[in-house]
């Protein structure tokens, strides 16, 4: 390698390691986190082992034998050593030598078996309520109690004296442990859930609207306002830039105000009759209809933009011509501008798909995929799943792996845009006059 | 057909940049307007294919009025100086760009597209994008689409200005035969006189929006009306002294220089400021009024020579000779004028 070499290397650096701290890594940690089971259950880092009802109930769905679970989510009572010096702390030695002397290795299945059995000991104590507490001391239970180990938690179980097949300690070691753990669950859940397909219908749907309308509403302004004298198509172009330049929060906001059941919308229908309602949220249709439109304008306005200076860029002798060639408006919009038009038309296409694809701002702001989940697209579906939503309980790695497939979904349309556009051909040098 | 463009006015916010133009373009003729830039001439060929309005005036094809028609009515032909070729069509279909807005039927199309370009000696190129053209091919490209729906009159606007100079030649001669072949009638605007001189039947020339002169190419070089037009005609250019009138002798600034003038010139009256134009082919050893100076420059053009004099009054003559003088930088020469060649011009520039 020459010293030129390493000159451009060095400048290149910078710039390579923010596209690895800022796409690479992230892409690849959230490929990572797509195979775990990672959850506000179960935290980022490791977990314990614990028994509760919950796991109960999954071992039963696992294929645990049920007798088995309900003996481990009994209290068992086992007349020990720790339990005989606990007693002898708090009852004084003469009691426990003699639970010592007539119970000691004994198991029973509930409190009172033992208490009836203690209430036959000479030195017992006289108020009831110590019996208890005695008895209590005796409690081996698995049930709600954390094991920080496996080994420690298998010992825990092998106390209640439940006799488990390989096979069973398995199952009850996987169920049992709070933590995440390695696992493909998460894809299966996306192909197999219902929810995961209605997001990707209404992206599909999405998409396909928000792209035609920025692009066909795009085209118009840009045509329109191409015919329009020049001071005019200023002013026509300022305006519909504004929704681009204001912030989101600040755009949804007026449209909230349009729209809600006091709002604009509402007022002024009511002088016709009409009933107030919320007009973004009153049904799928209206959500649908105003997420297209807040989207659509805010994309309308980058397509006008470049259409604009892509029109502005035909050399006027052209338009003379074909209007001398007996062209009338129509027939030179058809056949003179569209067609020239058609590289910023795909790259436009191209770039919205990609941003839409990803894009959830405009709709968390304004119906957050209401009502209901009706316009919960694929990536607010993910933000919902994984970071934000009603129950709390947030799945990070099944997020990740929703967020991975649109990763996947992007990289494939790119490359899928970069042969319709024939880039190559694109960037390729005009020929030199012979 | 005869075009005619009557009492035409044109105007740019305030500015009136035509002003009461008329112009006559009979049936079959190529009309050259010539001018320098600025002076209305594109303008004026806006004007008649419909793509500036007109403020003024009257425009007729053969008896039709199309003064308020838009471009789209009007049966013109017209071949920009960029070509303004459809990039995004190849040859065939830019050609027959105006047959398909007319919705002719495709054989129909094609028939006539063909034989436009073999007109036009386009044959073998009819599917390729104009990018994949050379400038020469563009040019002929565009003036098959211009020529392809018969116009009545051929606009040409600056043809040649994007050509490099051999493809200029070529195209100039190949312009004015595609021309005389089909018989249309031809408006040429350029700048350049040579142009202007080689093609056209007749060459209107303009200054600041007025026709000075309009005349046949021979007619103009020899008899032209002004001291603009004998300047602008020729190359090189015509040279001018300035003197009074001294009997029938014109006697030039600071010099006892005395050359004779015509009956007419003379009438002027002593002591009358006029101005004298030489052409270079006028300014020979062999000619008999003779006038001395010292050889100032030299440009080797090949098969001539061109010379600059300068007389004793600082004033400079030129000449162009036939290569093979003994003539060097600095000689002193005694060469003659022809007399009955000398234009005379009053000090507004008008001829006498």
């Amino acid at each position: 390698m020459r010293r030129a070499h390493l000159l451009g290397l060095g400048f290149m650096t910078p710039a390579l390691i923010i596209v690895f701290l800022f796409f690479l890594a992230p892409v690849v940690l959230t490929a990572v986190f797509s195979f775990t089971s990672m959850s506000s259950g179960t935290g980022i880092s490791g977990g314990a082992y614990e028994i509760n009802e919950q796991t109960l109930r999954s071992l039963t769905d696992r294929g645990f034998p049920k007798a088995k679970s309900e003996k481990l989510g009994h209290d068992l009572y086992r007349i020990g050593e720790e339990g005989l010096g606990a007693v002898e702390a708090d009852f004084g030695k003469a009691f426990a030598d003699e639970i010592r002397a007539e119970l000691s290795g004994e198991l029973f299945e509930g409190r009172r078996d033992l208490e009836r059995e203690l209430k036959k000991l000479r030195s017992r104590p006289r108020s009831i309520r110590d019996l208890k507490k005695a008895a209590d001391l005796f409690k081996r239970s698995v049930l709600n109690t954390r094991f920080e180990s496996e080994t420690a938690f298998l010992d825990g179980v092998g106390e209640t004296g439940v006799e488990l097949t390989a096979d069973d300690q398995a199952v009850l070691v996987k169920t049992a442990y709070t933590g995440w753990s390695w696992t493909t669950a998460n894809y299966e859940l996306i192909t197999s859930m219902a929810s995961t397909w209605r997001a990707a219908k209404n992206t599909a749907f999405y998409v396909l609207l928000t792209l035609s309308f920025n692009v066909g509403f795009g085209l118009f302004l840009a045509i329109t306002t191409f015919y329009l004298p020049k001071g005019q198509a200023a002013i026509f172009r300022a305006i519909w830039i504004l929704p681009r330049i204001l912030p989101p929060v600040l755009y949804v906001m007026m449209w909230k105000w349009l729209t809600w059941d006091t709002g604009f919308l509402s007022i002024f229908l009511s002088n016709f009759g009409v009933e107030p309602r919320n007009w973004m949220l009153n049904s799928d249709i209206n959500a649908w209809v105003c997420i297209v439109l807040i989207n659509g304008f805010v994309g309308a306005s980058l397509g006008m933009i470049l259409f604009s200076s892509a029109l502005r860029a035909i050399p006027p002798s052209m338009l003379a011509a074909s209007e001398v060639d007996g062209a009338n408006r129509w027939q030179q919009i058809r056949h003179i501008l569209l067609p020239q038009l058609q590289w910023p038309i795909l790259f436009t296409t191209s770039y919205q798909t990609l941003s839409l694809l990803t894009s959830f701002d405009y709709i968390y702001l304004s119906t957050d995929g209401g009502p209901g989940r009706s316009t919960e697209v694929w990536a607010l579906y993910t933000f919902h799943t994984a970071l934000n939503n009603y129950g709390g309980v947030l799945q990070y790695g099944l997020g990740a792996a929703l967020a991975l497939v649109l990763v996947v979904i992007g990289i494939a349309a790119s490359l899928f845009y970069l042969r319709l556009f024939k880039f190559n051909e694109l960037v390729s040098q005009p020929r030199i006059e012979q | 057909m005869r075009i005619l463009l009557d009492q035409f006015t044109k105007t740019f916010g305030a500015t009136t940049v035509i002003d009461k133009m008329s112009l006559d373009i009979e049936s079959g003729e190529m009309l050259a307007l010539l001018g320098p830039s600025g002076c209305g001439k594109s303008t004026t060929l806006f004007a008649i294919c419909g793509i500036h309005r007109m403020n003024g005036g009257r425009l007729l094809f053969g008896e039709r009025d199309v003064t308020h028609l838009p471009s789209q009515m009007r049966n013109v032909g017209v071949v920009f100086q960029n070509y303004a070729l459809y990039p995004h069509m190849n040859a065939f279909d830019n050609i027959a760009f105006p047959l398909m807005i007319r919705k002719m039927a495709k054989p129909e199309i094609e028939r006539k597209v063909l034989a436009i370009a073999e007109l036009v000696h386009i044959e073998g190129l009819l599917k390729r994008k104009p990018a994949q053209l050379s400038g020469g091919q563009q040019q002929r490209v565009a003036l098959a689409r211009a020529l392809v729906r018969e116009p009545d009159i051929l606009l040409l606007d600056e043809p040649l200005a994007n050509l490099d100079a051999k493809l200029r030649l070529e195209m100039r001669s190949e312009i004015r035969r595609i021309q005389q072949e089909t018989g249309i009638s031809a408006v040429l605007v350029t700048h350049d006189q040579v142009e202007a001189m080689s093609m056209a039947d007749r060459i209107a020339i303009m200054d600041q929006g007025q026709i000075v002169q309009l005349a046949a190419p021979k007619d103009m070089y020899d008899e032209p009306v002004t001291d603009f037009v004998a300047s602008f005609l020729g190359n090189p250019p015509i040279a001018f002294l300035q003197g009074t009138v001294e009997g029938k002798t014109i006697r030039l600034e600071n010099s006892d220089i005395v050359l004779p003038l015509d009956a007419q010139a003379a009438k002027q009256g002593n002591g009358t400021p006029i101005r004298i134009g030489v052409r270079p082919e006028h300014f020979q050893p062999e000619h008999p009024v003779k006038i001395s100076g010292k050889i100032s420059f030299i440009e080797e053009q090949g098969r001539e020579e061109l010379f600059d004099v300068t007389l004793s009054n600082g004033m400079r003559l030129r000449s162009v000779q036939a290569n093979g003088g003994a003539f060097r930088l600095g000689d002193e020469v005694s060469w003659g004028l022809a007399a009955d060649k000398v234009l005379t011009f009053d000090p507004s520039g008008r001829r006498i």
